[in-house]
């Protein structure tokens, strides 16, 4: 397979301070940082920059880090969700929840997965990450309706939503800079999967939420272990085939 | 793509049921450690995935035994990818088991089994399906072993430090598989294990082990923030053997050394329990003056009235059996030591009169009439007066004053020594010393007030020139002024040094100075400027002035003060008495008679010669201001 090169330091202002702000993301994970990043380097045109450059060795590095804790955080909220609102008989659903998932188009096995290109697994990571951002908003939206909702869990929903988009924004800059591509629209699908107006009923919805956080999870450990295979083969000590 | 949606819809259809259905018998119930009877039918007993890249599935055929030939039982299963139930890829007959390999192995998608018999018999749990990252049960780490860190100086401990790798078959270099790892370990002899820290690295240290025991260590891994574990290793036996010997003896001893210590403590506090509560909590001694009893010091003046017109005071105290002895040179100190000394004491305790028709006998309610009578009789009549000052030594007079030298009719105008300093046990003899002492004696007031404010005391405030006392008028007793102290009254104004403009005047504070001075004695007794004795008749004391009385008027030192030949009083003047504001709270003892009394009108030196040597005081050594020696003491005593 074509691997495609580092090819440098990421020079532009723009993406330099998007950059920034996910390695500030990164690195202030312990706070729960709950502002966003804007993206406000985005619409200077000229002038000086003082956007501080990052190496794509180390921005992949950032955005894997990334990806790890908000696999962890989810992890921890789904747990924590289950044995909050789940009772124990049907705890043991959880695998069939994965039915309910949503399924993308994209390598699950690692065959395939070690077989498709660096592109490739960009982009999936990329479809990954914006196929939950709207659902994360949902979930969110549906947690403030509990009575009795942790606030552990309704502070963690919204820590990894937030840095969701951190993410997003951290591979769209990736797969510029490593594919050469445009940068990519960030404009996201308006086709809504959830109908916020319909509140189901109270157990319904606690399974649905269960589902919602079991399936974040699974697709979450799917992008770290994306991103670290990309990882891999950008290191290429090791065979990663 | 409807064959997939269709199947979607039944998945979901099968899901939904599932959420409403009570628990199964699937093989995933073990990961909750739910323990349920083996279904009777065939089941799926486990799958598991060791790498995430592939798995492996075993069934049982349960009860039924027809169906436990290899083939007889088909495994089935299906995923969202595939849109129909596939069969297994690779049977391992022998384990009844399923093997899928990477091309049918899809990460992050469900997948269900389903065992099918003859005859199209299937035998399905819905419970079986999963997600193959949630089966994942790593292979334990290999290459366990272990390096001693370091032993604790007491060589009974020591440290351990336990590495490993990862296992082969977990891809954790590419980063697909991240693992961490649990140390369990136990003494040889235990079965239970102590579980450390989960590890992320490949290597850690165990703490706290025992010099002589054998531990056993082992390790499994599972992925992170997963719950599944894998096997645990084969274990390692850890075993430190101590090169110095048995440490049991050094531990026996310590034990049996701080026991015996305890125990020779406890006896030691039992036996000696008075004497170490006495040092710890000592008793606070009463305040006393050195060589000095306080109960000695209490005595008591006893006014004897010998007449219509004589009274004779007499001292009265605990120290007429009393040897002295000189316990000490504190009362020869220097002047500044007496100074200090007689700073702020009031010591006249109480005076009595006693009346001879009553009898002798302390009688303090007679005070006030014979106080009267006292008062009434300004004769100048040289009474044998004893003026007690408190923690003055008392001589005892034993016979009354009747059996001695010293006719108490007569006014003993013999020398008189008064050991009026406080804190002198005196056994009633005074001994005369062969060198003439002169003793001083300076006496301060605190105040005339205090003097004057018990009920019990009734101060002479004025010796008569001829020994009459006169009372303080504190005590509402009018004190009368004997006239006939004007013959002193020059004697006063030579005794005034210069204080003769201040004879009318009353001091509220003043300070008595009282010379007891040997009548033999050729030395000066003070340099006292003061001739005042009595607080408010005389002139005031302008402070610290002595006043040198010589007790023989021939020997009258070269201080004007000294009387000339008479009784050195010092008298108020009459007329002074009725400005009485206050009280004299002293007056001069002049000398002690044989009778150990004072006597502040010493006895002419008509007085029989033959007595003289008797006089318990004429041999006094002279004396810093204010004390009396040891020596001297000695001397004191007849």
């Amino acid at each position: 397979m074509v691997l495609q090169k580092a090819k440098g330091h990421v020079s532009s202002c723009q993406a330099d301070t998007i950059m920034r702000r996910c390695v500030w993301a990164v690195l202030l994970w312990p706070n729960l940082l709950t502002s966003s990043v804007p993206l406000d380097c985005r619409q200077e045109q000229g002038g000086v920059s003082r956007c501080s450059s990052i190496s794509q060795e180390k921005l992949l590095d950032r955005v894997i880090q990334h990806a790890e804790l908000i696999y962890r955080v989810s992890e921890e909220s789904c747990s924590l969700y289950e044995e909050t609102f789940i009772p124990l008989p049907l705890q043991f659903q959880r695998n069939q929840a994965g039915y309910s998932c949503r399924t993308l188009p994209i390598p699950s096995s690692r065959s395939e997965v070690q077989q498709i290109s660096d592109k490739w697994l960009l982009h999936s990571v990329l479809m990954l990450v914006q196929s939950w951002l709207e659902p994360l908003v949902y979930l969110q939206t549906s947690l403030d309706r509990y009575d009795a909702a942790p606030e552990v869990i309704i502070n963690k929903t919204k820590w990894v939503s937030e840095k969701l988009i951190s993410l997003e924004q951290g591979v769209v800059v990736l797969i510029k800079e490593m594919l050469d591509e445009g940068l990519l629209n960030l404009n996201h699908s308006e086709e809504a999967l959830f109908q916020y107006d319909v509140q189901p009923e109270m157990v319904e919805s606690v399974m649905k939420d269960y589902t919602l956080l079991s399936c974040f999870k699974k697709d979450a450990h799917k992008m770290e272990a994306f991103l670290k295979l990309l990882k891999c083969r950008q290191t290429e000590i090791y065979n990663c085939s | 793509m409807a064959a997939l949606s269709s199947n979607l819809l039944l998945l979901l259809l099968m899901s939904s049921l599932d959420w409403l259905s009570t628990p199964g018998n699937g093989f995933f119930m073990a990961r909750h450690d739910v323990t349920s009877p083996a279904p009777p039918e065939p089941h799926i007993t486990e799958c598991i995935s060791r790498d995430q890249a592939t798995f492996q599935c075993w069934w049982s055929p349960g009860n039924f035994h027809n169906l436990s030939s290899p083939g007889a039982l088909r495994l089935f299963y299906i995923n969202s990818l595939a849109s129909e139930w596939k069969e297994c890829p690779k049977y391992v007959h022998p384990n009844r088991e399923c093997f899928f390999d990477n091309n049918h192995t899809s990460i992050w998608i469900p997948y269900c089994m389903q065992l099918r018999g003859q005859n199209n018999v299937t035998y399905y749990n819905e419970e079986d399906c999963f997600r193959v990252e949630n089966i994942v049960r790593p292979d334990p780490p290999v290459s366990l072993n272990w390096t001693l860190l370091n032993i604790s100086p007491s060589g009974l401990n020591y440290d351990v430090m336990v590495n490993w790798e990862a296992p082969p078959s977990a891809d954790v270099k590419t980063g697909w598989m991240r693992i961490e790892y649990e140390i369990q370990y136990r003494a040889g002899n235990t079965t239970k294990w102590d579980a450390l820290e989960m590890q992320r690295q490949t290597q850690q240290t165990i703490f706290g082990l025992h010099v002589g025991k054998e531990y056993e260590v082992h390790i499994r891994c599972r992925m992170r923030s997963f719950v599944r574990f894998g096997e645990f290793s084969d274990p390692i036996f850890i075993q430190v053997i101590s090169s110095k010997g048995s440490t049991f003896p050094l531990t026996l001893v310590l034990v049996f050394g701080i026991t015996g210590v305890l125990i020779l403590v406890m006896l030691i506090v039992s036996s000696q329990q008075r004497r170490l509560m006495m040092i710890l909590l000592p008793p606070v001694p009463a305040p006393k003056i050195k060589g000095i009893d306080p109960e000695l010091l209490k005595w008591h003046t006893i006014i004897h009235r010998r007449g219509p017109d004589k009274f004779q005071l007499e001292n009265k105290g605990k120290l007429d059996d009393l040897n002295f002895s000189s316990t000490g040179g504190g009362l020869g100190g220097p002047p500044t030591y007496a100074t200090d000394f007689y700073q702020d004491e009031l010591w006249v305790e109480f005076i009595e009169v006693d009346a001879e028709d009553a009898g002798t006998g302390e009688k303090e309610d007679n005070q006030g009439s014979d106080t009267q009578r006292l008062l009434d009789v300004p004769q100048p009549i040289s009474h044998h007066m004893n003026i007690g000052f408190s923690n003055a030594v008392s001589f005892p007079d034993s016979d009354s004053g009747r059996a001695s030298c010293y006719d108490p009719d007569v006014p003993d105008q013999d020398t008189l020594m008064a050991t009026l300093l406080p804190g002198q046990p005196e056994d009633g003899e005074v001994k005369t010393s062969p060198a003439p002492e002169r003793l001083l004696i300076r006496t301060q007031t605190a105040g005339p007030q205090t003097w004057f404010n018990t009920d019990f005391y009734a101060q002479v405030s004025n010796v008569m020139p001829t020994g009459g006392v006169v009372l303080s008028p504190g005590q509402q007793l009018r004190i009368q002024e004997s006239t006939s102290g004007t013959e002193e009254e020059p004697q006063q104004g030579k005794e005034h040094k210069g204080s003769e403009d201040s004879e009318e005047e009353k001091e509220k504070e003043e300070q008595f100075q009282l010379l007891v001075v040997d009548p033999e004695g050729g030395r000066q007794a003070a340099e006292s400027n003061t001739p005042q004795m009595f607080a408010p008749p005389s002139s005031p004391i302008p402070g610290e002035g002595y006043q040198t009385i010589l007790p023989q008027p021939a020997e009258t030192e070269p201080a004007a003060t000294a009387e000339d030949g008479q009784s050195p009083y010092i008298l108020p003047d009459s007329p002074q008495s009725q400005v009485f504001a206050r009280v004299a709270d002293y007056t001069v003892v002049q000398e002690l008679n044989s009778q150990h009394s004072l006597l502040l009108n010493p006895p002419p030196r008509q007085s029989p010669p033959a007595c003289r040597p008797q006089h318990p005081l004429k041999a006094l050594p002279s004396m810093p201001v204010g004390y009396i020696t040891p020596d001297l003491l000695g001397s004191l005593s007849p």
